[in-house]
């Protein structure tokens, strides 16, 4: 993180922003030239290198990436589903091998299996397939009802701006909402932190690229409640006094960038007026992210949105004193912005009474194709799991041994510990595991957890952004060892793999290096016997 | 109140705001964590993770491991920086960097001095456990550079390189390239050093915690070298510097971070331009022409000449038939001696300095509005202030260290306002860019104070409080005519608005200026404005304001300080006062002239109409730098007796009856005063090169040989025993009493000294406000129709003046000549490519120079620099000068140009 970096892209700010620039620069050969680079440096002050650098970052802008012409899905669900190797051969029938990349992941869980090809995503079981899965609720419907409407917004916005902005953030205070994103932070305490640093700009960044394979309830939000997300930013813009909210989106899904594109734009030339005759300004802006799953990770996006390289920042500052372009900033996720205006229309108090005490409102779980119902589940907090896995996901398809839940970061699930838990996040947080995201993939019985674990490492030192020695070294030398295993039988040694393990997890600087142990942990106490074959003893 | 935090259960009293790390430091000792990405002049940035210790919130509480480096210590914290678990993580984490790292040791550059092998064996490992895996220990080595290395195989990707480039130095060179493991260092667009835009400071490699980045001198290697810290003399910033001398040769220099000057930076003259100092070309014995052709003699045989051709001179034509010229390369206490040859034993106050080609309108517009020719403040304030003011003057090239913090200020946000015709560096980083037509400082600012006085947003109560004259200056400001102004200067009247209401309405505004201000017909008027600004919007004697000069020269300050001025003494005493001359006399027991002495530019003139016989220079190339340069040698080459000292055999000392071989500042010790008035030791590095002296210790020797008896040579002395009981800025300063960071004059009986002077009231009492109106130079108004271009001249990061030293480095390689920034229309309407030989003609004379085709420059102006003899621009330079100061006006000359006819 450069102060530097940020102030002169912040100069430019996001009406002339330097990553959309940079993303476009690529959009026709795949990665922009050398004398775009250069003239673009020379336009916003910066090093050929801060360009360059920001460029081989990318997995859709990179220069060795240029040739891929599609790409297979290669998230955990797919992986599972054990799919994807057919995708591909079936892609080869179109594409030379080395036109073939790989995405993680496309959101198509529930049909486990997929493939993007020209800005667009694709079934892998059949390119024609529309996009469909099961949406339903238990309990409250506050996520997965009747989409709001710009008509719906408006009138909501004439409420919010008659009312001061301390009045709603004692709503959002007093729901206890926290952030779904997986840390699970209260959104009040931010907001109220941000709205109260003296600045003549602040920013209210929805983070759309909570990349987590086997997750797609933002997808969900984004193409079909679109309205409540925006909604929830204007809110969160109007509480803290920000006047531009950013979106940045996942490149993975390219009609969630699309859909809110064109309705922010409407809804903007909607609510003009209003906001003129209040004299309050709110606008939009959404920026396509360009494959980096580190992206995530708030203050790694803050770095993207300002045309850095998307390493993670330290803590203190956090975003809400220094964030975009060093402007106070609160980041959230998609599913906690889009619960505000079902909170500031219900009340907080309301809010809070749903779920459980810590743990109020309700969370979306996504399910993979290896439910008899895959879909997206909007359920209490803390439902039984065993509810939401027997009755709403109507049970497997076939033999599961595990779940990983919420992530590639999350929790290794038993089976035999699924009557344990319930959906909140201080029943999983006890039992060892994360809710994170609550997306829930499963691992059939055949598939070896040797294998599983060398996907979680080779997963992080994919994307790790390479800033901090423990990550950037640790998941690299875990994957190979993990793969000689695999490969050549070659035993681990199993004090040398703990030393990885905890280096990792006290080390790392953010959840991506840090949160690797926790699923790999999960594996190693659950399925000791499964895996001690692996090990030295 | 006392906050408390406990390091393994024993209480420490904490600091507000400090990190775990910092606290811990300060209580145990810096090495006491461990770090690699930590550098004391970086922003933290986490990345290693060996400094993680454990905290618990409370007694017995719950462990948690933290990164101490940017985690904030808070009260009831108890830390364990060395569990068990902590110390197995920072092996383990050194075990995985060096899976990726050359087992080299005994034969790297770093070794004993290799951050990563002193971390290493801290945490006591012993082996590495991983099988052999990717890495990147064959990557290529970088030699692409004259002066910068790389071997990124020994690369830790800590960024601290990367971190210096841009916080440090701010020019983003560096940058880590692709990600996780794949994550590199690249310089450019995965370019090397040469073909980057490096400009060679070296902070990378100063950052560098192993040796992946270094450079040809392998400062890295210090391991037997002895460590002196002295002061720079590439300019007047007053860089420190810990030069590393092995087996009696300078090996490396380094930049000390506890330095409150340059805080661990420099620039690639100061850190590398060094390898002048034993060039073969140093002259070694003291020369006198004879027949034509400089011969080696005895310095008995060659005092003894000048001794008897002075006191010739003396009793034939009279004492003021003799005149010197100081160098502000060289001490204070030389200057001083300079200055005390001249007055007290040849009994002349023909002495001056290069001070009168570069800032001499500064001392004196400074003293008519405040009563101090000298900074008002420190390069310190910059970190307080809201708007910084750079007008004539571009750091980045000829203040590299101050100009790196200007731009790391601007970067941030703070508001830059750049008057200069050039699109400078900091230019391209200023919020207002002011690039108006040479010459005409006085309109532009007459238009700032006229938009500030018309808006009414001056400071009443400063004004009223604190200053006088404000009335008549205030009419006379408002009756300029805008438009005409306007047309005057080519700046846009509504941008010049703007930027004035942004530096009157700024909290703290501070202005710095250079030779862009002074080197003109109306420098000293311009640079009364430019005070006029500072006390109309009360920007004086408070924090991150003021008026501040960058000196040129090392010691330019010093020089002027040690009286090396022809109408002041030591001290800026006036010697045509009848008490200053009781004073003076009976400080130095002996009768002294009483008449103001002659000016350089009327040294040459006077020379030519015959009444002056000698000249002495120390260290100073006129004849290279001084304008006109057919005239100077003109002047030179009549006299009787020159005397130069020298290192080299400059394009002066060709011209001279005698050279005496001085030594360079690595080889003597002293003080000089850098440009925010900080008086710095200057310590011998090694000793003179064979058959050369100090000048200090020449002219002691000159002075015992003219029969005015001296005791030998030691600076301290002159220093403690001299200087400080004469200089009444000087009455605290002792040798011993300057340490490390040297000490701001004034300085006080009691040895405290000042950051920022007229806090209170100024110097000469109520600040004086002084009106001028736009005069249009001599050299237009003559020359104009004849030669219509104008060309500034201006310096180059890579030389320095005369190039006499950076000319004998590698310096040369970067910069191989001088060159003429030409803007794209003027290229193609002369039929002047990019690289061609332009021919540039004055009403003096005509240079060949090569073409730079920049849209840097406007339409109608050039620049160039006069660095190399082989070009010697000053050959066009003409004779206008400053009305009040008789500093040159190097910075607008007439001219025509044509494609040259040599390629």
């Amino acid at each position: 993180m450069s102060k530097n970096l940020s102030a002169l892209s912040g100069r430019k700010g996001l009406e002339n922003n330097l990553f959309e620039r940079i993303g476009k620069l690529a959009d026709t050969s795949g990665t922009p030239s050398q004398d775009d680079m250069r003239a673009l440096s020379e336009e916003f002050l910066i090093g050929e290198a801060n360009i360059y650098a920001t460029v081989s970052f990318y997995d859709f802008l990179k220069k060795e990436n240029t040739g891929i012409k599609a790409y297979v899905c290669n998230g955990s669900a797919c992986m599972t589903a054990g799919t994807q190797d057919k995708v591909r051969q079936h892609l080869k029938e179109h594409f030379l091998e080395n036109q073939i990349g790989e995405m993680s992941c496309l959101g198509r869980c529930h049909e486990g299996s997929a493939f993007h090809r020209d800005g667009k995503n694709y079934s892998g079981n059949n390119a024609h397939q529309q996009d469909h899965y099961h949406v339903e609720n238990f309990g409250t419907q506050l996520l997965t009802g009747t989409a709001l409407t710009i008509d719906d917004c408006i009138r909501q916005w004439k409420e919010c701006i008659n009312v001061s902005p301390d009045i709603l953030l004692h709503e959002i205070v007093s729901s206890g909402l926290r952030g779904r994103g997986g840390a699970g932070f209260p959104i009040g305490i931010k907001l109220e932190s941000c709205k109260n640093e003296i600045s003549e700009s602040k920013y209210i960044v929805c983070n759309a690229d909570e990349g987590d394979p086997g997750a797609y309830s933002d997808r969900y939000l984004l193409e079909k409640q679109p309205f409540s997300v925006l909604m929830g930013m204007m809110i969160a813009g109007y509480i803290i006094g920000a006047h531009d909210g950013v979106l940045y989106i996942r490149a993975e899904y390219p009609e969630s960038i699309q859909i809110i594109r064109q309705l922010a734009n409407e809804l903007m030339q909607a609510i003009q007026s209003e906001m003129a005759s209040h004299d309050f300004s709110f606008r939009f802006s959404i920026i396509q992210a360009r494959g980096a799953y580190i992206c995530g990770e708030e203050t790694a996006l803050l770095n993207s949105i300002e045309g850095q390289r998307p390493e993670v920042r330290v803590r203190p500052p956090y975003p809400v004193q220094n964030g975009l372009f060093n402007k106070p900033t609160v980041v959230n996720n998609v599913e906690t912005l889009a619960s505000l205006p079902w909170i500031i229309q219900n009340t907080g108090k309301s809010f809070a009474a749903i779920g459980i005490s810590k743990s109020s409102g309700t969370k979306l779980i996504s399910l993979d194709s290896h439910f008899n119902k895959p879909g997206i589940y909007e359920v209490d907090m803390g439902t039984p799991l065993s509810y939401v896995i027997d009755v709403m996901g109507a049970g497997f398809k076939t033999q599961i041994k595990a779940m990983q839940i919420g992530g590639p970061l999350g929790g290794i699930v038993p089976i035999h510990k699924v009557p344990e838990l319930n959906v909140d996040f201080e029943s999983f947080a006890s039992h060892g595991f994360l809710l994170g995201h609550a997306s829930i993939v499963c691992i059939p019985e055949n598939f070896s957890m040797i294998k599983y674990l060398e996907h979680l490492f080779k997963f992080t030192a994919h994307e790790s952004c390479g800033k901090c020695f423990p990550c950037r070294l640790g998941s690299l030398r875990g994957y190979e060892m993990i793969k000689r295993a695999v490969d050549n039988q070659k035993l681990m040694d199993r004090n040398l793999f703990d030393d990885l393990v905890e280096t990792m997890e006290l080390g790392s600087l953010c959840a991506l290096g840090g949160g690797l142990p926790l699923p790999v942990k999960n594996i190693l106490q659950y399925f000791n016997t499964e895996l001690s074959a692996h090990f030295t003893q | 109140m006392n906050q408390i935090a406990y390091i393994d259960n024993k209480p420490f009293q904490l600091n507000q705001g400090e990190t775990i790390l910092q606290f811990l430091r300060r209580q145990c000792g810096d090495s006491y964590v461990p770090t690699l990405c930590d550098a004391p002049n970086l922003e933290v940035y986490g990345a290693c993770r060996v400094c993680t210790v454990d905290v618990a919130l409370s007694e017995n509480g719950a462990m948690k491991s933290v990164a101490s480096c940017h985690t904030p210590v808070m009260p009831g914290m108890f830390i364990f920086p060395h569990t068990d678990r902590i110390q197995r993580l920072r092996k383990n984490i050194i075990e995985l960097v060096l899976t990726d790292h050359p087992k080299d040791c005994l034969t790297c550059e770093a070794n004993h001095n290799c951050e990563l092998q002193e971390v290493a064996a801290l945490t006591g490992i012993r082996e590495i456990r991983y099988e052999e895996g990717k890495n990147h220990l064959h990557v290529e080595k970088d030699t692409s550079h004259p002066y910068m290395r790389s071997d990124l195989s020994k690369c830790i990707n800590c960024s601290r390189c990367v971190r210096a480039c841009d916080e440090v130095q701010g020019q983003f060179v560096l940058s880590m390239a692709g990600r996780g493991f794949d994550a590199h260092i690249t310089k450019g667009m995965n370019s090397n050093f040469s073909d980057s835009a490096c400009v060679s400071c070296g902070a990378c490699v100063q950052a560098c915690p192993t040796s992946a980045i270094s450079d040809v001198f392998q400062s890295k290697f210090t391991k037997g070298a002895t460590v002196t810290r002295t002061i720079c003399t590439y300019c007047g910033v007053g860089c420190n510097l810990n030069v590393a001398m092995q087996n009696g040769k300078i090996k490396s220099i380094t930049a000390p971070y506890d330095a409150e000057v340059n805080n661990g930076h420099t620039c690639l003259k100061g850190r590398y331009a060094f390898s002048f100092y034993n060039h073969p070309d140093r002259i070694t014995s003291p020369l006198m022409k004879k027949n034509g052709k400089f011969e080696p003699v005895s310095w008995d045989e060659a005092y003894q000449y000048i001794a008897s051709k002075l006191k010739g001179i003396i009793s034939q034509v009279g004492s003021d038939a003799i005149a010197g010229i100081s160098s502000a390369r060289c001490t204070n206490e030389e200057n001083y001696l300079m200055q005390k040859l001249m007055r007290v034993v040849i009994g002349t106050n023909n002495i001056d300095s290069c001070a009168r080609v570069c800032h001499s309108p500064t001392a004196l517009g400074m003293q008519q509005t405040f009563g101090t020719g000298a900074a008002t403040n420190s390069i310190r304030d910059l970190a307080f202030t809201s708007c910084i003011m750079v007008i004539g003057a571009n750091p980045t090239d000829a203040h590299p260290v101050t100009g790196a913090k200007i731009k790391q200020q601007a970067m941030k946000g703070k508001k830059l306002i750049v008057i200069d015709p050039r699109r400078t560096e900091l230019a391209k980083y200023a919020h207002y860019h002011l690039q108006l037509r040479p010459g005409t400082n006085v309109a532009l600012l007459n238009m700032m104070l006229y938009f500030i006085l018309h808006e009414k947003a001056e400071d009443h109560n400063f004004i009223s409080m604190r200053t006088e004259g404000f009335e008549d200056f205030r009419t006379h400001v408002l009756s300029q005519n805008i438009d005409e102004l306007e047309k005057i200067t080519g700046v846009n009247k509504n941008l010049v608005r703007e930027a004035a209401l942004v530096y009157a309405q700024s909290d703290a505004a501070m202005s710095f200026h250079g030779l862009g201000v002074t080197e003109h017909t109306q420098g000293s008027y311009t640079v009364m404005l430019i005070a006029d600004l500072a006390m109309l919007t009360g920007n004086i004697g408070k924090r991150g304001a003021g008026v501040n000069p960058l000196r040129g020269q090392n010691n330019v300050q010093g020089a002027a300080d040690m009286g090396c001025q022809p109408h002041q003494g030591a001290g800026y005493l006036d010697i045509t006062d009848p008490d200053i001359i009781k004073l003076y006399e009976s400080f130095y027991g002996c009768e002294l002239p009483q008449n103001i002495g002659l000016k350089i530019p009327q040294m040459y003139q006077a020379t030519l109409d015959g009444k002056l016989k000698a000249m002495w220079i120390m260290g100073e190339d006129v004849a290279q730098t001084d304008p006109n340069t057919q005239l100077v040698k003109e002047a030179l080459s009549k006299l009787d007796l020159l005397v130069v000292q020298e290192l080299f055999i400059t394009e002066t000392a060709k011209l001279a009856h005698v050279i005496l071989p001085g030594a360079s500042f690595f080889e003597k010790s002293g003080t000089f005063t850098n440009g925010e008035r900080r008086i710095q030791r200057v310590q011998k590095v090694i000793d003179p090169i064979r058959g050369t002296k100090p000048d200090g210790q020449i002219i002691t020797e000159m002075m015992n040989q003219l029969g005015y008896p001296q005791p030998i040579f030691d600076n301290e002395k002159i220093l403690d025993q001299e200087i400080a009981q004469i200089v009444p800025f000087f009455a605290g300063v002792t040798w011993n009493s300057l340490g490390i960071n040297g000490k701001q004059w004034p300085v006080l009986k009691d040895g405290s000294d000042t950051e920022m002077l007229h806090a209170e009231s100024f110097k000469r009492g109520r600040g004086k406000f002084v009106h001028a109106s736009f005069q249009e130079s001599n050299e237009l108004i003559e020359y104009a129709e004849e030669y219509p271009y104008i060309i500034t001249t201006n310096r180059e990061l890579e030389h320095y003046n005369s190039g006499a030293m950076t000319r004998r480095t590698a310096n040369k390689e970067i910069l191989p000549e001088d060159l003429l920034l030409i803007h794209p229309d003027d290229a193609i309407n002369n039929n002047i490519q990019n690289g061609d030989m332009v021919c540039v003609i004055s009403a003096r004379g005509k240079v060949d120079i090569r073409a730079r085709i920049s849209t840097d420059v406007k339409p109608g102006v050039l620049s160039s620099t006069f660095h190399f003899p082989e070009i010697m621009l000053n050959n066009i330079t003409s004779n206008e000068c400053d009305t009040q100061a008789l500093c040159p006006e190097y910075k607008v000359v007439a001219c025509r140009i044509k494609k040259s006819k040599i390629s």
